[in-house]
């Protein structure tokens, strides 16, 4: 491997070095307690998806060129040069990392695999070895971000289309409301309209001030690993809710996109923002108990469970109000068994959805949620997140589920009662 | 004293103690001067109070209760490991002091088994969690993910309870015996006291001490900082 090319690695490592991550590279003590929590090292029992393993690569790199006893005694703890073999072998277990965290909950010290790949994926890309379907989808975003005068007149007009459909749907005078200065509520939705029509129809039940994001809440460069796209793709909406003065950005049913707002962002940006940031089914469950919007709570008659997405449960906190929501209007709701931090992860993550090279390992990883599923008995399962939904619905396929899959606020326009 | 005995159970006790506390010094100090990540790593649920989050890091840090659900048999081993680890070091504090209330209440002959009794308690159960923990390393199915550092570690771990339990079980000497070459490493003029000199425990003694001594400046290098690092990684469960 050409110096330069280590250089460029190990100045990527440098600059993402913090106090957490030094921490996790010197303390974690290969015990593999980490191992049994891994979806796709339990589905898959190979070296490279174990939890441990995915971060003792970057760890070589670290012990080489970060401490000192690594460089006086770099075979005591295996610290090395990267080359091309120990660079295949990140590749393979950084991108399959779904970034659920769960290692992360049962390891006795909180490593943070999640994280420690997130950093691996940086090194790759300096590497030249970045994942290049997920480097294509985050310039795309940025292509739009950067030509609006081209895509502005073809996105209102597709909006346009969706408020004419809601409306021969509905039978309603719903509204799909874009550039409006002063509204309350800047909701960032995701390409394609299943995620706007049921939003827009229960912000018309509640009487919202609201107004739609012209720019999709995915990220694919928090997916590609390169926080500096990461951040340029959320600039698109973080600065057209300052543009607006909205008082709320509202996240769609996307685990990874509520995260990067609400987690991240601030920090990267280097500055508080004026608004709040919330997940929609945060203010869904608002509207239930404040009485903006009525329910009908026997509306869904079929058993109903839900799948707590890492990136808003164990990772965003979010555990409660979506089991609120669906309860009120669901009376046969089952939760999985386990469920909220210690929920399985369906596979689905990270952006793995998209790569499709890892295709085996990542339905083979959703074993362990087809089982969850099964035992619930459920017909219905209600999921507030694309990638999840993408997984679960090609596992369902896979695995003869017969299930519905359906975003939360789906459930809730359809038990919606008309205002009189 | 000869050579050796000067080397492992004298001199080197002195170096062992400077580099390790050195090395632990210096190791916190890389930490606390290289920035904590600017992005939120939270792990949810999180207590609401001041208190219930200190306390749940005691917890988490101290028991770990989640990675008992996962791995009970490698937590169990953890626990009895590191809670004999403790208690052997309070028993070892007889060489800086008698337990005079103890001795008072059972007797010099009582005071002796007791020790002999949990002392060498201490020590099978350390020895057992070793050996456990060397097989699951040798033979099971992650082997690959181990790295010389771990077999050291255990070597050295095994060194120093292999020869304690020589000490204990073995040997004849009693605590004062012991007390009397550690008042002379604390006075700065290390020496075996006069009954022990000829004695087998003196090669047993100065092993024990070899593998301590290395035990202790390997420590800071290694990745038994969780002793101190662990409290800050729990952070995320509990922190802000
Ligand atoms: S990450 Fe945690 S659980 Fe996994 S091997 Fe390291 S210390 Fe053990
Ligand atoms: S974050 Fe999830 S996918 Fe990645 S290593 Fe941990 S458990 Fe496995």
């Amino acid at each position: 491997m050409e110096k330069k090319t280590i250089e460029s690695m190990v100045g990527v490592l440098d600059a993402r070095m913090n106090r957490q991550l030094k921490q996790y590279m010197d303390i974690c003590a290969r015990c593999a307690i980490c191992k049994d929590a891994c979806h796709q090292y339990v589905a898959t029992g190979d070296m490279k998806y174990l939890p441990a393993r995915r971060a003792e690569l970057l760890r070589q790199i670290y012990r080489k060129y970060f401490t000192k006893a690594g460089q006086f005694m770099p075979a005591l703890y295996e610290a090395r040069e990267p080359d091309e073999n120990l660079i295949d072998e990140l590749y393979e277990s950084t991108y399959a990392c779904t970034g659920c965290r769960r290692c992360t909950y049962f390891c006795p010290f909180s490593i943070d695999t999640g994280w420690i790949t997130a950093v691996s994926k940086g090194v790759l890309i300096a590497a030249g070895r970045g994942n290049e379907m997920l480097g294509q989808l985050a310039d795309a975003a940025l292509f739009k971000a950067d030509n609006m005068d081209m895509f502005d007149s073809i996105i209102v007009d597709g909006f346009k289309d969706v408020e004419r459909e809601l409306r021969e749907e509905t039978g309603r005078d719903v509204a799909i409301p874009v550039d409006v200065a002063g509204a309350d509520i800047l909701y960032v939705a995701l390409a394609g309209s299943h995620s706007i029509k049921p939003a827009a129809v229960i912000f018309d039940a509640a009487g919202a001030s609201w107004t739609l994001s012209k720019f999709e809440a995915a990220n694919y460069g928090f997916f590609f690993g390169d926080p500096a796209k990461a951040k340029l793709i959320a600039d698109r909406f973080m600065n057209e809710a300052k543009r607006l003065g909205v008082k709320e950005v509202v996240i769609t049913e996307c685990g990874h996109a509520y995260r990067v707002a609400e987690m991240f962002y601030e920090a990267w940006a280097k500055e508080k923002m004026p608004f709040k940031v919330r997940h929609i089914l945060e203010v869904i469950d608002d509207y239930i108990k404040d009485g903006r919007i009525t329910v009908d709570p026997k509306a869904i008659t079929q058993r109903v469970t839900y799948h707590d997405p890492c990136q808003i449960g164990r990772n965003g906190g979010i555990y409660e109000q979506p089991r609120d929501i669906v309860t009120a209007i669901a009376p046969d709701f089952v939760d999985m068994t386990p469920n909220r931090e210690t929920q399985w992860c369906c596979g689905g993550g990270g952006g793995i959805v998209a790569m499709e090279e890892f295709n085996t390992v990542r339905l083979a990883s959703g074993g362990k949620k087809v089982e969850q599923i099964r035992a619930t008995g459920a017909t219905i399962l209600a999921c507030p997140c694309e990638n999840c939904r993408l997984q679960i619905e090609e596992l369902d396929k896979v695995h003869d589920l017969g299930l519905r899959i359906v975003p939360v606020m789906e459930l809730v326009a359809e038990a919606l009662v008309p205002k009189k | 004293m000869d050579w050796f005995s000067y080397l492992t159970s004298g001199i080197g006790v002195y170096v062992a103690l400077v580099v390790f506390t050195g090395g632990m010094a210096w190791r916190v100090w890389q930490w606390s001067r290289t920035p904590r990540s600017p992005v939120r790593l939270a792990l949810y649920p999180k207590p609401k109070t001041g208190s219930a989050r200190f306390g749940k890091l005691l917890v988490d840090t101290f028991v770990a209760p989640q990675s008992f659900r996962i791995a009970p048999a490698v937590m169990i081993a953890a626990m009895l490991f590191h809670l004999a680890a403790l208690a052997a070091f309070f028993g070892h504090l007889r060489l800086v002091h008698e337990f005079d209330p103890l001795v008072g209440w059972l007797g010099e002959g009582g005071m002796n088994t007791f020790a002999a009794w949990s002392g060498g308690a201490a020590g099978i159960i350390m020895m057992a969690a070793i050996l456990y923990w060397l097989g699951r390393r040798t033979f099971g199915a992650f082997k690959n993910l181990s790295v010389p550092e771990d077999y050291l570690l255990l070597v050295l771990l095994l060194g120093i309870v292999v020869m304690g339990n020589h000490l204990r079980f073995v040997g004849g000497l009693h605590a004062d015996t012991y007390r009397a070459w550690f008042q002379s490493l604390l006075a700065l003029n290390p020496s075996f006291p006069a009954d022990m000199a000829g004695r087998g425990e003196i090669w047993a003694l100065d092993w024990h001490m070899l593998f301590v001594d290395a035990f202790l400046i390997y420590f800071p290098f290694s990745k038994l900082t969780h002793a101190i690092g662990a409290f800050a990684t729990n952070l995320v469960r509990s922190g802000e």
